[in-house]
């Protein structure tokens, strides 16, 4: 057993004056002569004989009933000063507490491997909202959610209650984690504060070995780290790509990455389902850590929104992560696209496009052409230039005549191409560089112009032009005149350019990684999005230079719409990282870390209630002894 | 205390009612007269003494003289008119008290001098203290039952006991013997046998209501007390406790018991009364013991 320290309202030099005048005040009482009951008796000699008698130890009895009574007050009077001094054990924790709460909330808390409660961060609210509980009258206390974010949900208070929403409002974040902002946070509010005590509840699941190390906290911080979890058993979905073909826009590719964190072989099913239908399973075998990858080609399904879910099939094996068990992705939507050739014959040009199953191809002689508004989404020109609207989509093979958009200024031969902006949207999946071409128009391009491809000499072979609204693209160069159809290229230029017409980016929808804020592009002028979580919930986004400020953490898919558009995103955690559920220790270099919750539950014994308790004791023995007149 | 308070009508009727039974109580004897022991010149043979100079020839006991050659001269029980003097104790420690063993101490003279008064007896009422406070000469007949009334409401409180000096004044002031009726507490510090030996030696027949209060045995004040006493002011500081309180019973029982003895073995009537018991109970345990009236 320790010693006494006290943390009574008083000093404690203030304390023992004031006991030192109440004491003297008592003694001083006694010292005076009591004034004693006057009782009338009508015949005193009778009581002279007894007094005699008594007279020897009445005296003695009354001085030492008087010490016992002084005594007694002057006991009572200590005890007095001895409750309002507030005495503790040494042992306990007595002063005023700056705790902080830092409560992980990413997506490894969501593991299932404990007791006591539905997942990691259930237990965590749990341990938290017993802290709270117990704080003391003199402790402050600030909770602090951190996930890949860091979101203090209140300064440091002194009513630990008012935390309890707070803390039941925090929501599991699909996300990774960002230790390092939290960990510098916590240390820098606690820095200055006296008794500062961190603790953190997390699984530190993915950190690095003294990642922390270099971390300062202050002389009088105290850490403390309670760790949720137990297993390490997961197996993950870390990567999910779905992707169309280019020519064959039904079909689609998918690419899959599992990872299993169990430390033996395990064997799984990867289950893709298509607009919540499940399509296709595949059972897959895995060792211990291994990460299996592969692509899946020549996927045919209907649907667009597509899950890949990783289902853990050996019996002696428990997934506790379901978090990471599902990946989502989106197929862009098949539209056909409507376009007119506009050619006395090329069976280079032609054959390509009435190839394509996803091209509704118009074959409409030069002579007889003219404009209708809305009816095609391209318009190829073999060799014909025509007076065009305002408003159209045109690709120009050859662009020659008095409409021609770009003024010809004679023949080059045999140019060769050099530059290539093969970022260009017509440049995609293709090369031009070892085109041949026999000869090709030197054209004069306008300031509004973009060059896609140049000969060594400069004169533009590919090129782009956005007036107003029409689209315009064109070669310079008549295709049969090289082996540009010939190759690969092509084609896939001719589809390139369909599909810069139409704005057309989508052959791959892109999945989004929870805890990251995405810049989703959004055709129009709305000035806000609004957006559907996978759960339902609805906020609004802004949508700034073109594109909504979205940021999510939970996995699935996402409803965006902003005005007419409407659009869907899906969101995936594929973090391996995260994945790596295994419960670690956090260091901090030389700074101690406490693992349990001794002394910091405010468990005191108020010794002070005794104290009172005894003094009343005292008291009503004093007053039975006054009572039956035995010390008065 | 008025007359109509204390002495009223229903007072009256209880006196009445007593005297009744009283008479009940004595029935076979002589009714009312009683004879002093007064040696006179009645007809009653009553006792012999040795001549002295001067005596009345007449009642030399020639008889004897004639056996034994010494004079001796016959005493004759001299009838006269019975009176009742009634001591009563009006010091302040009769006061203590509610009630009080002062007003009891009235109520008693009052049913004894009825009685008296029905008896043809003359009753006569003086308080004392320290001295005599006053006096009721003696009157006779029923009829005086009212100034004995009266007389006793008028009373008031003395100072303190001396049985001694009041008495010594009494029998200095009455010549006529008769029975002393003495009702008091008898908390006289000098004792009581002083003041009842002068009234014996007088040829007064004491006879002692020896009045008590039971609350004084069972007093519950405890602890440093200041004891004053209500007659002489004297101060005692004392440390009260259960066991001198036990004591103190024991002491007052031994001064109960002293008095009894003193008058037992003097043949004075003694009754004890403590005021907590209705007074015509007293009243009837005096005719029942059979000293008041023979």
């Amino acid at each position: 057993m320790g010693g006494l320290q006290f943390t009574g309202f008083f000093q404690t030099t203030t304390l023992l004056t004031l006991a030192g005048i109440a004491a003297g005040a008592i003694t001083l009482l006694y010292i005076l002569k009591l004034r004693k009951r006057r009782i009338e008796v009508p015949f005193s000699p009778l009581w002279a004989e007894i007094l005699l008698e008594h007279k020897q130890q009445s005296d003695l009895w009354r001085r030492l009933r008087r010490l016992l009574s002084w005594l007694l007050h002057l006991l009572i009077a200590a005890l007095l000063a001895f409750a309002i001094a507030d005495p503790h054990m040494d042992s306990e924790v007595v002063e005023g507490r700056h705790i902080l709460l830092l409560v992980d909330s990413s997506a490894s808390m969501a593991a299932t491997d404990v007791s006591g409660g539905a997942d990691r961060l259930d237990v965590a609210k749990k341990q938290a909202r017993e802290i709270l509980e117990t704080m003391g009258p003199d402790d402050r206390v600030m909770l602090v959610n951190f996930n890949n974010q860091v979101q203090p949900l209140s300064p440091f208070v002194a009513e630990a209650s008012i935390l309890e929403q707070p803390l039941r409002d925090i929501k599991l974040a699909a996300t990774d984690t960002d230790f390092e902002q939290a960990i510098t946070f916590a240390a820098d509010s606690l820095r200055d504060e006296p008794n500062g005590e961190l603790v953190i509840i997390t699984d530190a699941a993915g950190i690095e070995p003294n990642a922390f190390a270099d971390v300062e906290f202050g002389e009088q911080t105290t850490v403390r780290q309670l760790k949720v979890g137990e297993s390490k058993g997961n197996i993950a979905v870390t990567a999910f790509n779905v992707r169309r073909y280019l020519a064959n826009k039904q079909d689609f590719e998918l690419f899959l990455k599992v990872q299993s964190y169990f430390d033996r072989p395990v064997s799984a099913e990867v289950q893709i389902h298509a607009d919540g239908r499940l399509v296709d399973t595949k059972p897959i075998s895995l060792e211990a850590g291994e990460v299996y990858q592969k692509f899946y080609p020549s996927q045919a399904v209907a649907g667009e929104r597509l899950e890949a879910r990783v289902k853990l099939t050996s019996a002696d094996a428990r997934d506790v992560f379901p978090l990471d068990d599902r990946a989502y992705a989106l197929l862009p939507e098949i539209e056909s696209a409507r376009v007119q050739v506009v050619t006395d014959g090329n069976l280079y040009l032609e054959g390509p496009l009435y190839l394509n199953p996803n091209l509704e191809v118009t074959k409409t002689p030069p002579g007889s052409w003219k404009y209708e508004e809305g009816k095609y989404d391209a318009v190829f020109f073999d060799r014909f230039t025509p007076q065009l609207p305002e408003r159209g989509n045109f690709f120009f093979i050859d662009p020659q005549g008095e409409y021609s958009p770009w003024e010809s200024r004679g023949e080059l031969t045999d140019p060769i191409i050099t530059q290539v902006r093969k970022t260009h949207r017509l440049m995609r999946w293709i090369t031009m560089k070892d085109v041949n071409i026999g000869a090709a128009r030197k054209l004069r391009m306008a300031k509004e112009d973009e060059v896609v491809a140049s000969s060594a000499l400069g004169a533009p072979i590919l090129f782009t032009r956005i007036d107003g609204e029409r689209r315009m693209a064109g070669l310079s160069f008549d295709v049969r005149n090289s082996d540009f159809p010939l190759r690969v290229a092509f084609p896939v230029m001719l589809l390139n350019v369909i599909d810069w017409f139409r704005a057309d980016d989508d052959s791959l929808v892109e999945s989004y990684k929870t805890g990251e804020t995405w810049s989703i592009p959004i055709e129009g002028d709305a000035r806000e999005a609004t957006v559907k979580t996978p759960a339902g919930e609805s906020y609004t986004v802004p949508v700034y230079e073109g594109s909504a400020v979205v940021y999510g953490v939970e996995t699935g898919f996402y409803e965006i719409s902003a005005g007419e558009v409407q659009l869907r995103v899906a969101a995936n955690l594929v973090d391996p990282t995260e994945s790596t559920i295994a419960p670690n220790n956090l260091e901090f270099g030389t700074t101690k870390v406490s693992r349990d919750t001794d002394s910091l539950v405010f468990d005191r014994t108020e010794i002070w209630i005794w104290v009172v308790l005894l003094v009343m004791l005292l008291l009503m023995l004093e007053w039975i002894t006054y009572n039956r007149r035995i010390t008065v | 205390m008025a007359r109509e308070e204390q002495f009223d009508e229903a007072f009256l009727k209880k006196l009445e009612y007593l005297y009744i039974v009283s008479q009940k109580i004595v029935s076979g004897r002589l009714r009312a007269e009683r004879k002093t022991k007064i040696v006179g010149s009645g007809i009653e043979f009553a006792d012999y003494r040795t001549y002295a100079h001067g005596d009345d020839l007449r009642n030399i006991d020639w008889k004897i003289f004639a056996r034994t050659e010494k004079l001796f001269l016959r005493l004759f029980e001299e009838e006269e008119d019975l009176y009742i003097y009634f001591l009563i104790d009006s010091s302040k420690s009769m006061t203590l008290g509610d009630p009080d063993k002062w007003s009891y101490a009235k109520r008693v003279a009052a049913a004894l001098g009825y009685i008296g008064l029905s008896n043809l007896d003359r009753v006569s009422i003086i308080p004392f203290s320290s001295q005599l406070d006053g006096r009721l000469p003696p009157s006779r007949g029923k009829a005086q039952i009212f100034k004995i009334f009266d007389f006793l409401s008028s009373l008031e409180p003395g100072e303190h006991t001396s049985l001694g000096d009041a008495f010594r004044t009494f029998v200095t002031q009455n010549k006529r013997r008769g029975i002393a009726v003495v009702i008091s507490d008898f908390y006289d510090p000098r004792g009581f046998e002083e003041g009842l030996n002068f009234l014996r030696y007088h040829k007064f027949e004491p006879m002692v209501v020896h009045l008590a209060d039971e609350r004084e045995l069972d007093a519950n004040f405890r602890g440093d007390l200041q004891l004053v006493d209500c007659e002489t002011g004297q101060i005692a500081d004392v440390t009260v406790t259960a066991a001198m309180m036990r004591q103190y019973r024991v002491a007052f029982e031994q001064f109960c018991e002293k008095l009894e003895d003193y008058c037992v073995k003097r043949q004075i009537l003694y009754f004890r009364a403590p005021i907590q018991i209705p007074f015509d109970e007293l009243i009837l345990r005096v005719f029942r013991a059979g000293g008041f009236l023979k």
